[in-house]
């Protein structure tokens, strides 16, 4: 077996799994259960091994190039997986994987399910691998088409509407995707990111503005999948109601894959830096607002979603300011200065793919336990899961885990990633909306977790209430029938395992960081002075005033006039309409800031 | 030229159809007209080398570029995936509210609060 096959054996794999899936679907109940199982695993278990094997070439720096099934190069299908599609296969099946796990127990199941869920898997993998604009096109189609069903698998009409304006923005931007491929085909007549950007620099103007209104039209579809910020309309209703291990998936992994295999195509193609910049700039302004949205938000899994928004305006903060210094300078010092950024952000993405995943799972554990979703109502949710069999708190301690990492709170792995991000931002003015983020973060997570406090009456400051005398009603007795069900084992499993990650990304993260910034091409030691710097004593001071001003903006919520601001922004008037006005106008400014 | 400006008009056909239709089911129109205006870009250009069909025998050279035709049959396909999910999806709307008309279905949906 080759270099090769081992490549794309992560795509592949799970079209394998979801193929033994489907297969059920013809046969009797109890072999379908064992064929969606095995499925599964050759799906979600079996990649980890080519990419443990690939490991030690990858993370030097190699590459692994070629044309899918050894075709010739003017018509075959190019990919190439390098360290960052590496890095991008481990952020992916490290969520899939517990999130699979999570959905044995809290739904949804069947083979149809899962046979979806793996389609989607391998579009992941297949899209971080990309190198060739049009499969790049069929790979994020793919991955969408997937996740509109997916969302719809939790049966809400409200999903069906969720998933239907998420479907047509999505197709629509698609479509100018494929416009900015058919000018890139008619510039250079070739669909290779290297071959387009060579047919590229041979033209006496590198395209003109044509190419840069192909770049423009490409990035922006791209940036719609990633919610960046005036995109991001379709996200929260999507992401919120969704079954709670597909919204893990969606909000952990599909929003940063397009993302970062977007990188490729900037740093190659005129106007790439620019666009980067200009993603990156819109990021950093979505940090602080998505928060101050979630903040607003009482639906504890709509508070969730938009704080994806926020935190994938870290991640393209960082990306952007890389994309850009690598895109100037790809030979020189501003290649390796860039991949410290990029390998920050990717940082981040990861860090957010396990927190957030965790927090979606350990949340949606709570909420159907406590058939409460509401969390100025929801109280008492440590005994709410104690009732429902939980004799060990594995879900109120992942809860724990999740909410201290995206607060930043050391030893977990989102103090390490934002502490990267601000090293590496140090000096920009991003720097200071993302810290003014961070407070936000606090704020809204101290909200969140009032959840686990004791019913009223509430005089205790306590956050969490395992001690809670059990005489005091709660909402779980208002809902019998959902609140006697257990929490199922694979629910325990699957957050467990996600908290141990976050706790060990926390731990390891000097070496992570190492490892990151040289598989995606930074000198070596780029990293040393932050692993050096990273629990100094400045720096933990700077966590305890971000504590600090968290929980005073949270007092400053709580106040009447904090409660009506609130309330204007929650309901504040969105439409479909507003979506397609985002993607056009956005597109616009974009086309309009590259060819001025 | 003026096939391309046909095909821009499409385009804008298509796009102004999916904002401003307030009918599921034209907006799933719409969107299937904005994915046929990009099909025939595709084709349109990929007839610029030639018009013969495109049979490599060593003597036809004036052939229209094979590529982009293969491209937009990938693209249609995967338009009809979208307009069958978009229209599966449009029937589950109508039939959880009796309606299919957005703004009607976000009203009884409680403006997307569940």
């Amino acid at each position: 077996m080759g270099m090769t096959d081992l490549a794309l054996a992560p795509a592949i794999l799970p079209l394998v799994g979801a193929a033994l899936a489907l297969a059920g679907k013809t046969a009797r109940p109890a072999s379908a259960r064992t064929l969606e199982r095995l499925g599964a695993f050759v799906g979600l278990a079996l990649p980890w091994l080519p990419l443990v094997l690939l490991a030690p070439s990858i993370l030097q720096g190699g590459a692994v190039e070629g044309f899918v099934g050894g075709w010739a190069p003017s018509v075959g299908v190019a990919f190439r997986f390098d360290g960052m599609a590496w890095l991008v296969n481990l952020l992916g099946f490290a969520v899939a994987g517990p999130a699979w796990v999570h959905a044995r127990g809290s739904g949804p199941r069947g083979s149809a399910f899962t046979a979806l869920y793996l389609v989607q898997a391998s579009a992941l993998a297949a899209t971080s691998m990309a190198a060739d604009l049009f499969n790049l096109f069929v790979c994020l189609e793919v991955l969408g088409m997937a996740s509109y069903v997916l969302v719809t698998e939790s049966g809400k009409p409200g999903a069906y509407l969720a998933s239907f304006s998420y479907l047509m923005v999505s197709a629509a931007a698609m479509v100018f995707f494929l416009l900015g491929v058919y000018g890139l085909y008619r510039l250079t007549g070739a669909l290779e990111y290297g071959a387009v950007a060579r047919g590229l620099s041979a033209l006496p103007d590198s395209g003109g503005h044509a190419a840069l209104a192909s770049v423009a039209a490409i990035a922006a579809a791209i940036a719609l999948r990633t919610a960046v910020m005036p995109l991001y309309g379709w996200l929260p209703e999507a992401h919120a109601l969704a079954p709670h291990a597909v919204s893990a998936v969606l909000s952990g992994v599909l929003i940063k894959t397009p993302l970062f295999a977007l990188t490729r195509i900037l740093v190659l193609l005129p106007g790439g830096g620019e666009t980067g910049a200009i993603l990156g700039a819109a990021g950093a302004i979505a940090a602080p607002i998505g928060v101050v949205i979630a903040l607003s938000q009482t639906d504890a899994k709509r508070l969730l979603a938009y704080h994806s928004i926020s935190q994938i305006g870290y991640v393209v903060a960082a990306w952007g300011a890389g994309v850009a210094l690598i895109a100037a300078d790809p030979d020189g010092a501003g290649a390796s200065a860039g991949a410290v950024l990029v390998a920050a952000a990717y940082l981040h993405a990861l860090a957010h793919a396990l927190f957030k995943g965790l927090l979606f799972l350990s949340v949606g554990t709570v909420t159907d336990v406590a058939a409460e979703r509401d969390v100025y109502r929801l109280r008492g949710a440590g005994r709410a899961l104690r009732r429902a069999g939980e004799r060990l708190p594995v879900t109120t301690l992942a809860f724990a885990v999740g909410a201290l990492s995206i607060m930043a709170i050391p030893p977990f792995n989102g103090y390490a990633s934002k502490a990267a991000l601000s090293a590496a931002l140090k000096g920009r003015w991003q720097y200071w909306t993302l810290l003014a983020a961070s407070v936000g973060t606090v704020a809204s997570f101290i909200k969140l977790s009032l959840v686990f406090r004791r019913p009223k009456p509430a005089a205790s400051t306590e956050t969490f209430s395992e001690e809670a005398p059990p005489a005091v009603a709660d909402t779980a007795t208002e809902a019998p029938e959902s609140g006697a069900e257990k929490v199922p084992i694979s629910a325990k499993l699957a957050t467990a395992t996600l908290a141990a990650a976050c706790l060990a990304g926390g731990l390891a993260a000097p070496r992570l960081y190492r490892v990151v910034a040289t598989a995606l091409g930074a000198a070596p030691g780029a990293t040393d002075a932050w692993s050096a710097a990273l629990y100094a004593p400045a720096e933990l001071l700077k966590t305890a005033g971000l504590a600090a001003g968290g929980l005073a903006l949270f007092a400053l919520a709580r106040t009447a006039p904090g409660k009506a601001l609130a309330s204007a922004i929650r309901n504040r008037p969105r439409g479909f309409h507003g979506l397609f006005l985002a993607l056009c106008l956005g597109m616009a400014a974009l086309t309009a800031w590259l060819i001025r | 030229m003026i096939a391309r400006i046909l095909v821009g008009l499409l385009l804008l056909t298509g796009l102004a159809t999916l904002v401003a239709r307030r009918n599921l089911v034209k907006k799933v129109f719409g969107l299937a007209i904005l994915n046929s205006a990009a099909v025939f870009l595709f084709v349109m250009e990929g007839a610029h080398s030639g018009q013969g069909a495109p049979i490599v025998d060593g003597s036809a050279l004036q052939i229209v570029d094979p590529l982009p035709q293969a491209l937009m049959l990938t693209a249609i396909v995967i338009g009809v995936c979208v307009t069958a999910l978009a229209l599966a999806i449009a029937a589950r709307l109508h039939r959880a509210t009796g309606s299919l008309d957005i703004d009607v279905i976000k009203e009884r949906l409680g403006n997307g609060h569940d």
